[in-house]
């Protein structure tokens, strides 16, 4: 065998390796939530038994995913898809509009609210953790979906990447024109400027989902009432009483993590680039 | 190239055209999830009257389910949902905080009361009972000490699930096989000398076979139970710290000085763990610090330990002292945002001091009631085969009305870890310096003043907090 | 029909009007208040009281607020120290346009990111459990040496844990970075070095690594101000708590502990505040590299 070959041979075998790893946790977890309590302690991954490959197939069920839905998780499933779309669509919007009004319209005071957005980059989210509580706490929106939504509706890193999209690819001459033209504004917004930085939208969308979906901290402080929080509460919550229910906690995890998976999976060329874009140039 | 002049109902489905599947999926969830939380709101259905109830502990729902149906066909029906000490702890404070509504009955641990009283007295989430317990005798039915780690500024917030004196539980099987009878014994220092024959190695392992005393100056929970025992008071009546008192540093030196290598007569077993138990079943400890909770532990996991025990009341500190001390315990509150505080009231009432209750926990989990009106249910005297044939509940019931008034500061455990510290800290003294079992007086000073440094954090600690009553921050505001 | 110059200001406050409102009620707001609030203590947002500098003064004497800062420094560096250069060997591997399954294996590297934190940690607090966990029975099926099942991660080594969920978790996703930035490296600059016969090494040295640095010191500050706000894994993995003597308290956590548990929005505040100024440090020195690397650019 030539040296490159071996070369590519030994790359191939130390990325499948380390692949393994990193995906056992996965197929570990999904077998396990599939698995009665009496089968997780008597192997690591599939029972094993006289069927196919040595392994015992009808050991496994789907009981804990049914137990799952009858504590009411199915709630708190919805609950997340409603919150993560919602501050997807919403802060999208929020965001594209004002990055555009920012990049291509001279007005008095955009160079203060750049300069504000700008500073609001760097804050901690950290920081904003007590004061809006309390401000919450005094518009009575504590325990809603408002409270926790609003806030998540207007990112200043949004405003931001979209300000820089359309600087980068909206180009003014087009808007112009579409003007003399006579297109109306918002038709100019819609149909030129929207199309244009459709890259941007789709990440970013994607990226503001995510984060909703994995948000754990404002949910655990704003949201008080069982029925209307999110995955990532319910499941933390579900750990104390259940910490020795290993199938049980497996299915919520599962639950919780493969809707998103699946987005991603449907996606990934937007969002990994969407990821990027911030950093890398080109 | 430019788009002509556009309708603007053509201008949405032309922008929509041009959104890519991403934006096409989200808006789908959107709508989707959005249709089906209208759709599935069950909050106009739900029963108005229907109260609601927080328990972190599956046995006790299980007490309570049935004697909720009995009473729910007359009155407001009862719904028990069993959730972790964490997730009641955040989701009572957020309540508490926010001016929430939570639920309608909730049990508190000890270990979580603290949060509820660290804010100024009218802060408090809970109703105050006092007036109630009053108006229906309550408060003298009720063993007096239990209420104390539930009260503050003489007001009481939450009714006592337990008493959990704390007994002795000694092996008598190997005691009584070499002729010693324990019961004698008044005081430690009778019940060391009594025990110190034992402390020899028979087996030539190089180890001692068998220790007097299973406590360990390590152990937070175990100090504390015995500094109690022996009256020390970290904090006085009005919550103000008192841990570097004369009567703590004696009794911390006398905990200390079992511990030290010279004349050591307690040994460190692990308390929740397999080792641990298996050290005792080994006869490690011959005496073993037994609140009447930890019976269903070692009921249910130390099974090599039947018929083996014997309980009898701690033998005291002085001659005539207290012969029992404390350890853990439960209260149920009523929120102060609850619509329905007289039947909550109702329902606390029945599942706290009905005799079926009372008597389910002894069996279960073998705890006494607080209640003093049911302590004379045959149920405490029939003989507990686990415990050689001993009456055990009447034996923990006898000590109740003993056990020590507890401090319900919030910053009561911080002061704990503070004397643990310090126990620690005079160990490393006194065995550099050689001391033993015998030179309590000689660690006394030392003692005195590594909890006055005790004292000087916990002051620093609640000097940060503006509502606690420290006399000093009175001063200071005026 | 209105003027041109109405109708462009109102499309104007049609486009700005959502997110400044919202902004300013829910970003700027909050953040004056901060301020104002670490001068305070409360007993939750009701209960409140004047302290002036108090809350600062404590806090520097505060040693639980410095083993947290202790523990999230050590967190930082060891999940940086280990995990970067195993993106940027995978990056470097990954980078060969002849490899074939590339995307496949970009996409397995880069899977578990898309678990968020929260179910990382429930998978952690599953997967390092002693006895029946994934971690320790691998172990021990490995090893051959049962023992191994004892090794109490949750309480005995909580950093090391720590460390080796983020290790899975970011190890793909810092790849993603090194991976963008190794393909926009100049190919002509690589085939130039092939010609003057430098080996890979040297090749790595004096070409690749000069041109993508601007994006490493990004990844760096990107990772280190994300390390530092550390919460969510070690407040799930200890069961919301610091963890036996607080091995496991961060910076965040206390400021949670503080707000939330004990009710004290104030020294929360000024917690946040302490945390802040670290960030905005190493935020400012971020911002000010893109912008330099902008002009370059």
């Amino acid at each position: 065998m030539s040296k490159p070959l071996l070369h590519k041979l030994a790359l191939h075998l130390g990325l499948i390796a380390l692949g393994i790893i990193v995906l056992i946790p996965f197929a570990w977890l999904i077998i396990a939530s599939l698995k009665p309590s009496e089968a997780f302690f008597s192997a690591l991954f599939l029972p094993p038994g006289d069927g196919l490959f040595g392994v015992d197939w009808g050991a496994l069920t789907l009981d804990n995913y049914t137990n799952l839905f009858g504590l009411g998780f199915g709630r708190a499933l919805l609950n997340s898809i409603f919150y993560s779309s919602a501050a997807a669509i919403f802060a999208t919007l929020f965001c594209a509009s004002t990055g555009y009004a920012l990049a291509k319209f001279r007005f008095r005071g955009n160079g203060l609210l750049t300069l504000l957005i700008l500073g609001a980059l760097i804050v901690p989210p950290s920081l904003l953790i007590a004061p809006g509580y309390e401000l919450l706490y005094d518009l009575g929106l504590l325990d809603t979906a408002w409270g926790l939504l609003l806030p998540a509706f207007a990112p200043a890193f949004g405003v931001f990447l979209f300000r820089q999209a359309v600087l980068q690819s909206v180009p003014d001459q087009l808007l112009e024109a579409a003007r003399i033209d006579g297109c109306s504004e918002l038709s100019i917004f819609f149909v030129i400027v929207l199309p244009l930085i459709r890259p941007m939208i789709g990440a970013f969308m994607l990226i503001t989902f995510l984060a909703m979906w994995n948000n754990f901290i404002s949910p655990q402080i704003v949201i008080q009432s069982a029925d209307k929080q999110p995955l990532s509460v319910a499941i933390a919550q579900l750990r104390g009483v259940y910490r020795t229910d290993y199938g049980l906690l497996m299915a919520a995890t599962v639950v919780s993590v493969a809707p998103v998976a699946l987005l991603f999976l449907i996606l990934q060329k937007q969002f990994i680039s969407g990821l990027t874009s911030g950093a890398v140039k080109g | 190239m430019t788009p002509p002049r556009i309708e603007r109902v053509t201008l949405l489905v032309l922008a929509i055209r041009h959104l890519s599947v991403g934006v096409w999926v989200i808006l789908a969830l959107l709508i989707l999830s959005a249709a089906a939380l209208v759709l599935t709101d069950r909050s106009d259905s739900r029963d108005d009257r229907a109260l609601s109830m927080w328990v972190f502990s599956p046995e006790h729902k299980l007490m309570y389910d049935p004697i909720a149906a009995r009473t729910s066909d007359t009155d407001a029906p009862l719904d028990i949902s069993i959730m972790s000490i964490a997730a009641i702890q955040s989701r009572m404070m957020s309540g508490f905080f926010g001016g929430l509504p939570t639920a309608d009955l909730i049990e508190v641990e000890r270990a979580t009361i603290g949060q509820v009283f660290m804010g100024p007295t009218e802060a408090i989430g809970f109703t105050d009972l006092t007036p109630l317990l009053e108006s229906e005798g309550l408060l003298d039915q009720i063993n007096p000490p239990s209420l104390s780690p539930w009260s503050t500024d003489g007001r009481v917030f939450g009714l006592p699930h337990d008493v959990h004196p704390v007994m002795l539980a000694y092996r008598a099987d190997i005691t009584e096989s070499a002729g010693i009878d324990l019961t004698q014994a008044q005081t430690w220092d009778e019940y060391f000398a009594m025990l110190r024959p034992l402390m020899r190695d028979n087996d030539n392992d190089g180890r001692i076979d068998h220790y007097p005393l299973a406590a360990w100056y390590t152990q937070p929970d175990t100090v504390e139970l015995l500094m109690l025992q022996g009256d020390g008071a970290l904090f006085d009546e009005h919550g103000v710290p008192a841990i570097d008192s004369d009567r703590n540093a004696q009794l911390l030196a006398r905990i200390v000085s079992w511990c030290l290598p010279d004349g050591r007569v307690a040994v460190d077993i692990e308390e929740f763990s397999a080792a641990g138990h298996q050290a005792r079943v080994d006869g490690v400890s011959i005496g073993n610090l037994c609140p009447d909770w930890m019976c269903s532990i070692w009921r249910m996991h130390v099974p090599g330990l039947d018929g083996k025990l014997k309980l009898m009341p701690l033998p005291a500190f002085e001659p005539g002292g207290r012969r029992t001390s404390v350890r853990g315990g439960t209260m149920l509150g009523i929120p102060t945002t609850t619509e329905h505080p007289d039947e909550a009231w109702t329902y606390a009432k029945t599942l706290y001091t009905s005799p079926d209750v009372a008597r389910e926990l002894y069996t279960l989990v073998d705890i006494i009631t607080p209640v003093r009106s049911l302590w004379d249910d045959p149920v405490y005297d029939q003989p507990d085969p686990y415990f050689m044939g001993q009456p055990k509940g009447r034996m923990f019931i006898e000590l109740a009305p003993m056990i020590p008034i507890r401090t319900s500061s919030p910053y009561n455990r911080a002061a704990v870890l503070e004397v643990r510290d310090a126990a620690i800290a005079l160990v490393d003294w006194a065995q550099s310096r050689g001391y033993g079992f015998n030179d309590v007086e000689s660690i006394e000073p030392r003692a005195k003043q590594l909890l006055e440094r005790a004292q000087t954090n916990v002051v620093r600690m609640m000097s940060r907090n503006a509502f606690a009553a420290l006399p000093e921050q009175e001063d200071r505001e005026q | 029909m209105s003027s041109p110059r109405t109708s462009r200001a109102l499309f104007l406050t049609i486009l700005l009007a959502p997110f400044v409102l919202i902004f300013s009620v829910f970003m700027l707001y909050p953040l004056a208040q901060s301020a104002v609030l670490a001068a305070h203590q409360t007993y939750g947002p009701g209960t409140r009281e004047y302290v002036g500098a108090h809350n600062l003064s404590l806090l520097i004497n505060d040693p639980l607020f410095w083993k947290a800062l202790k523990n999230t420094l050590v967190y930082t560096l060891g999940s940086l120290l280990i995990q970067l250069p195993i993106a940027f060997a995978l990056a470097l591997a990954l980078n060969s346009p002849k490899l074939r399954g590339r995307s496949i294996y970009r996409l397995v590297f880069f899977s578990p990111q898309l678990m968020g934190l929260v179910f990382v940690s429930i998978l952690g607090v599953l997967a390092f459990e002693k006895r029946m966990g994934l971690v320790n029975r691998s172990l021990a099926w490995v090893t051959g040496n049962s023992e191994l099942l004892e090794l109490d991660w949750l309480q005995e080594h909580v950093m090391a844990t720590l460390v080796l969920l983020s290790l899975w978790l970011y190890a793909g996703f810092n790849m993603i970075y090194f991976l963008a930035a190794l393909q926009n490296v100049d190919r002509s600059l690589i085939e130039a070095s092939e010609i003057d016969g430098a080996g890979p090494i040297a090749r790595l040295r004096h070409v690749i690594l000069p041109s993508i640095k601007p994006v490493a010191t990004f990844v760096v500050l990107l990772s280190m101000i994300g390390s530092l706000q550390l919460f969510e894994l070690p407040y799930i993995l200890l069961d919301s708590s610091g963890g036996p003597s607080n091995s496991g308290l961060t910076v965040v956590m206390y400021l949670y502990q503080n707000g939330f548990e004990l009710g004290d929005l104030g020294y929360a505040s000024a917690i946040g505040w302490a945390l802040a100024i670290m960030l905005i440090v190493l935020a400012l020195i971020q911002m000010n590299m893109i912008r330099r690397q902008e002009r370059l650019g």
